[in-house]
């Protein structure tokens, strides 16, 4: 049922028919044709994060989370770390945060990627299509660029 | 003066419904309703469309169980098209139905369930959730998670998607089973049963915690109903409904999927967008009856498997006849998720399954077609008309949220009766009322999905419409 555990694990979550919510999995689709040879980076996209995730997580070597978000302005790129974390009120069984993911591969499976990171984009629609924003558009070719760097060192990092 | 609670949205559910409870002006339980507040546009938007889009279409209507609704609509597909399909399709079609009632019952009982099981009725609501699970029993959080990904996992290997899988279509399925995929499955059994082993024992020993609940969440005689086969056996994908009264006597058999508009019967009330399905012959609402986990153990004589029969043999001792309480879901759900992981290792145990015919052709043959399925939540009733170009003319689906949509009124009746005194409640109170829901698992959702935020929000609302209390979480 397990995949062999990956040195650095790619999780985008995003609905594809709601315009920018799908800047994570088109970034993700880059990205496998990308590292598509690399046994080591292993992608997923979901269109919702859940928990059954957790344990993938766990054994993960890093882990990049990518998401849309309807807290930074349009097209806005954010990239940092992230801990684990709980924030109870937006929890349900159907989706959970980066932050909640964290958590669960700790409690439940009592490890956590030696780093985890979260690539935003801010959103500037979430209506019914397929088409991207402008400002989120724009934003695209930079988040390659940052995913590709980023997934080159951390698999460095795992080497070394 | 009379008061309406009102509780919108039901939490820890498929989809979207709220629960109003109607006080005299004593502050005594008149009435409650549950009311599911989305509109299903499904069989409307499919006329038009060729029948064998159908499954596809079908699929959509839940992210849950689309697998059910892919099989019942095959199944009227292939009624329409005269067709039996090859004896291996029909088996790799019962192993991915199977799979998806071990995702969808682990979803119901370890993620909407057991935190009121674990945690209590009245616990905190902030950590009464799957995470105040993990974190009081990681164990049992493990199990679940588990059972889920093992359900999911094997759709995925067969239908390449975990939600809205392709696959299965009129005639069959698309492709065979490869052998590889057959040993990543068994090599995922013995996990499998080690988390149901140990869901198993655990529920068994708290459920006697919950005998106050057990009196009253929906705790009374009714009709059940379920597929089953020749041998009395418990069947999800073919055989013929039977349908037993309250007593545990037969009062229908044998109703195929073409008979069974004449027998079943829906309703409509103001108060929902789900109808209210009942047996013909008794009228409505007489001939309400409940359907899923508990009806179909009701009903079968046997699991087929031997660790299910030996579960099946003490879940009968709960009672002389039929079990009546709808708390009782939550054991049947455990005891079908240990026969679908011994049944989906039985089928895979049969070298034939690796059988390359898969699949039978045809045109249109007849006009009408209809086919059944056991969904994980109850029987899934999909009826077609087409014209002589295969062209949807007319589609209706009787699904199980539907059909046990009498029974959970009642129910949420009988615990508000019980539990809202003088017009006084607490959120713990409300949420009892809440998980006599839960035990049907029903699925309102269909094709909506949550956007943003969910606020639970309780409201004290007098005859005049003043809002006299609220309480958001």
């Amino acid at each position: 049922m397990n995949p062999p555990p990956a040195l650095c694990l790619v999780l985008a979550c995003g609905n594809t028919l709601r315009r920018d919510d799908g800047v994570g999995p088109w970034l993700a689709a880059w990205a496998k044709e990308r590292f598509h040879a690399n046994p080591s980076v292993r992608i997923v996209s979901r269109q919702q994060w859940t928990p059954e995730l957790a344990e993938e997580i766990a054994r993960a070597g890093a882990v990049v989370f990518i998401d849309c978000s309807v807290e930074s302005p349009p097209g806005v790129m954010r990239f940092a770390r992230i801990e684990p974390g709980r924030q109870t009120a937006a929890l349900t069984a159907h989706h959970l945060g980066a932050a909640e993911l964290l958590t669960l591969a700790k409690d439940l499976y009592g490890a956590t990627p030696r780093k985890a990171l979260q690539l935003t984009i801010g959103a500037g629609s979430l209506e019914m299509g397929e088409k991207f924003s402008e400002a989120a558009q724009a934003a695209l070719p930079e988040a390659c660029r940052l995913l590709e760097e980023t997934l080159a060192d951390l698999l460095a990092e795992s080497v070394a | 003066m009379s008061q309406t609670i009102t509780i919108d949205p039901v939490t820890r559910l498929e989809g979207h419904g709220k629960i109003t409870i109607q006080l005299n002006a004593q502050g005594e339980v008149e009435n409650a309703h549950f009311h599911v507040t989305q509109v299903r546009g499904f069989e409307r938007f499919s006329e038009g469309r060729p029948y064998y889009e159908m499954p596809g279409l079908m699929a959509r209507v839940c992210g849950i169980c689309p697998v059910s609704h892919l099989i019942a609509s095959a199944r009227a597909c292939e009624a329409i098209m005269s067709v039996r399909i090859p004896s291996t399709a029909s088996r790799l079609r019962n192993m991915l139905n199977l799979a998806q009632m071990v995702q969808s019952h682990a979803l119901s009982f370890f993620y909407l369930s057991s935190p009121d099981l674990l945690l209590g009725m009245e616990s905190d609501p902030a950590t009464r959730h799957i995470f105040g699970v993990t974190a009081a029993r990681p164990e049992l959080g493990r199990a679940g998670i588990g059972l889920r990904r093992f359900g999911q996992y094997i759709i995925e290997l067969l239908a390449e998607k975990r939600i809205h899988p392709g696959w299965v279509v009129p005639g069959g399925v698309t492709e065979p089973l490869a052998p590889a995929k057959r040993d990543e499955i068994l090599s995922m059994i013995p996990e499998a049963y080690t988390h149901i082993g140990l869901a198993l024992d655990w529920y068994k020993k708290i459920a006697d915690g919950f005998k106050a609940e057990i009196e009253v969440f929906a705790n009374f005689p009714s009709l059940f109903m379920s597929l089953i086969n020749e041998d009395e056996s418990i069947e999800f994908n073919g055989g013929a409904l039977r349908l037993i009264g309250p007593g545990g006597g037969i009062i229908d058999d044998g109703i195929t999927a073409a008979k069974f508009t004449e027998v079943i019967g829906e309703a409509v009330e103001p108060y929902s967008y789900t109808k209210f399905a009942y047996y013909k012959p008794l009228g409505y609402p007489e001939g309400s009856y409940r359907v899923g986990p508990l009806a179909r153990l009701n009903i079968v004589k046997s699991m087929g498997t031997p660790r299910a029969d030996k579960e099946l043999a003490e879940f009968k001792q709960l009672a002389s006849g039929p079990v009546l309480s709808s708390f009782y879901y939550h054991h049947a759900r455990l005891i079908e998720i240990l026969y679908g992981i011994e049944k989906i290792e039985q089928i895979l145990s049969d070298p034939l399954i690796l059988d390359k015919q898969v699949r039978a052709t045809a045109g249109v043959n007849r006009f009408e077609g209809a086919g059944q399925a056991e969904a994980p939540r109850g029987t899934l009733h999909h009826h077609y008309k087409v014209d002589e170009n295969g062209k949807i003319l007319w589609a209706n689906l009787v699904i199980a949220t539907g059909q046990n949509n009498n029974a959970m009124n009642r129910g949420i009746l009988q615990a508000a009766r019980q539990y809202v005194k003088e017009g006084k409640f607490t959120e713990g109170i409300l949420n009892r009322v809440e998980a006599v829901v839960r035990t049907f698992d029903p699925c309102l959702s269909c094709s909506t999905h949550a956007f943003g935020q969910m606020p639970l929000a309780l409201s004290l609302v007098s005859a005049s419409g003043e809002v006299v209390d609220r309480v958001v979480r």
